[in-house]
């Protein structure tokens, strides 16, 4: 079995477009929180709040390959640029780098689903005229393989390309999948993504089943986090995070240097329920994802928590990771500071994790002040802790009962 | 009346703001295709832009045999003197 390495790292986040930006914004205790005002005339919706990337200058990207790209593929495109700087490797026609066999890669991307903010507009013209006056770029946007196809599009690669989908597991689960092809000799290099654009549509999906945050439009930086006795639900926002999978041997062959090594992962699918969360189910995934990885729980230094911030999520999740692990590891969830960026906080949360191990630096749970009653006698961050660690395990979760977990050994 | 000069205005704003094309690329004779670099996915998205910006509506068969930015002008000019109602609503718009 080949070694799977993490040789490149590309995060876009509410703190700004690089990995960077990630690390200082979560360092500093930064809330990437806000009202959006026009939201409060959408009928129905309870909560006004999400996060969103600012400032994204969309115009470095040249006209025909923009043309087909959402604000997801946008940024899912500059994060893959970075990402494959920060490798060196050159798996396109337009990056700087080692060059790598394009039949020996792979690209895996995933979305939630296609352009929200397209489908509206495409909608919204399709029950005014059909499909009179809807342009020919639509479609690109729209598709569940926009992010993957927009890509591979923008970097000028020709060679094997997957799209997961499975919402807020999608890009752990395609981590997952990318270690599984290089762990085989299928593969030399995978590069990894996910990615989705913040809409009040997604908002309003988990405002519908009272998992979004209600009672904090005019205050959203005092909202209780992820953990605490009274978080009031989720904060969703946008982003995408890609990271650059190698074998071991082609990093050596090239030189390279990597991050970490990615030890197992697991994903499945419970079986119970599409909304309610399965403690048993969640704590089976985390075992079947150390166990993959040859290691026992003592082993595991800190559990970076899917933990949205949910009622019933939080403290059923929190309860599987104390069961798995037990009560002295460190946990954190990192969506009280930038929210729940569904397809992407695999990705995200995964380089955010490397870069505390790299810093000696765990970030703790932003706005926690009173852990849940039922969370008691654990080790759920108050505050950021200057701490090595060597493994991690990420968990992420979604609907469907999708759970899925990965476990990393930092360098 | 949209006077030809009028047309003209309007046909290159459409193409600097949707095509991002340079305003001085922007000659009755240049070639859509090899001068202009748009593309088969362009040439659907003009007619839908055009259309927008103009008040109008374009048949795109009409349009098949379109080559340069000067027979763009021609073919507006045609379509709305043949439909004054066209004219007006593009008046009614502007």
């Amino acid at each position: 079995m080949n070694k799977v390495l993490i040789t490149g790292l590309g995060a876009v986040s509410c703190f700004g477009l690089t990995k960077e930006d990630l690390f200082k914004g979560l360092s500093e205790n930064l809330c990437g929180f806000k009202k959006f005002e026009s939201w409060s005339d959408i009928k129905g919706l309870n909560c006004h709040i999400g996060a969103e990337v600012e400032n994204f200058d969309n115009k470095f990207i040249p006209r025909k390959k923009r043309r087909s790209m959402s604000k997801m593929s946008e940024m899912a495109y500059l994060a893959t640029l970075d990402a494959l700087a920060d490798a060196g490797i050159a798996l396109g026609e337009i990056e700087e780098g080692h060059p790598v066999n394009p039949m020996r890669t792979n690209l895996i991307y995933g979305s939630t689903t296609g352009s929200p903010t397209t489908l509206e507009s495409f909608y919204k013209k399709y029950f005014e005229s059909g499909g009179e006056g809807q342009l020919s770029t639509s479609f690109f946007k729209v598709m569940n393989h926009s992010v993957a196809a927009n890509v591979a599009l923008g970097i000028g690669y020709r060679g094997p390309l997957i799209a997961p989908s499975s919402a807020c597991s999608t890009s752990n689960q395609a981590l997952i999948l990318g270690m599984e092809l290089i762990k085989v000799g299928l593969y030399d290099v995978v590069v990894v993504g996910g990615a989705d654009e913040l809409h009040p549509s997604s908002v309003g999906v988990f405002d519908i089943v009272h998992a979004a945050a209600r009672g904090y439009d005019d205050k959203p930086h005092t909202l209780p986090g992820p953990f605490d006795k009274n978080r009031p639900g989720l904060v969703v926002s946008e982003g995408a995070g890609v990271i650059v999978l190698e074998s071991e041997s082609h990093m050596k062959l090239r030189g390279g240097s990597s991050y970490g090594e990615i030890l197992g992962g697991a994903y499945q699918c419970d079986g119970i329920h599409m909304a309610q969360p399965d403690q048993k189910s969640m704590s089976e995934t985390m075992f079947r994802a150390i166990e993959n990885s040859h290691l026992s729980p003592h082993e595991i230094d800190y559990v970076n928590a899917h933990a949205t911030g949910t009622v019933i999520g939080d403290v059923l999740e929190g309860k599987a990771i104390v069961d798995t692990v037990g009560s002295k590891v460190p946990i954190s969830s990192l969506k009280g500071h930038m929210g729940h960026s569904l397809a992407a906080c695999g990705t995200l949360e995964v380089v955010a994790s490397l870069l505390m191990a790299k810093e000696k630096k765990l970030i703790g749970n932003r706005n926690l002040t009173e852990l849940d009653d039922e969370l008691k006698d654990s080790n759920f961050l108050f505050n950021d802790e200057n701490l090595a660690i060597e493994v991690f395990l990420s968990n992420n979760f979604a609907f469907g009962g999708m759970n899925s977990s990965l476990v990393v050994r930092c360098h | 009346m949209l006077s030809k000069e009028d047309i003209i205005v309007r046909v290159n704003e459409t193409f600097v703001s949707e095509f991002e094309i340079d305003p001085a690329l922007l000659k009755p004779e240049a070639n859509l295709f090899t001068d202009l670099e748009l593309d088969s996915l362009d040439g659907v998205d003009m007619l839908i832009h055009l259309e927008d910006n103009m008040g109008v509506k374009f048949d795109s068969e009409v349009f098949k045999e379109v080559r340069t930015l000067g027979d763009i002008y021609t073919k507006v000019e045609q379509l709305i003197a043949q439909h004054p109602e066209m004219e007006k609503r593009n008046s009614d718009t502007v």
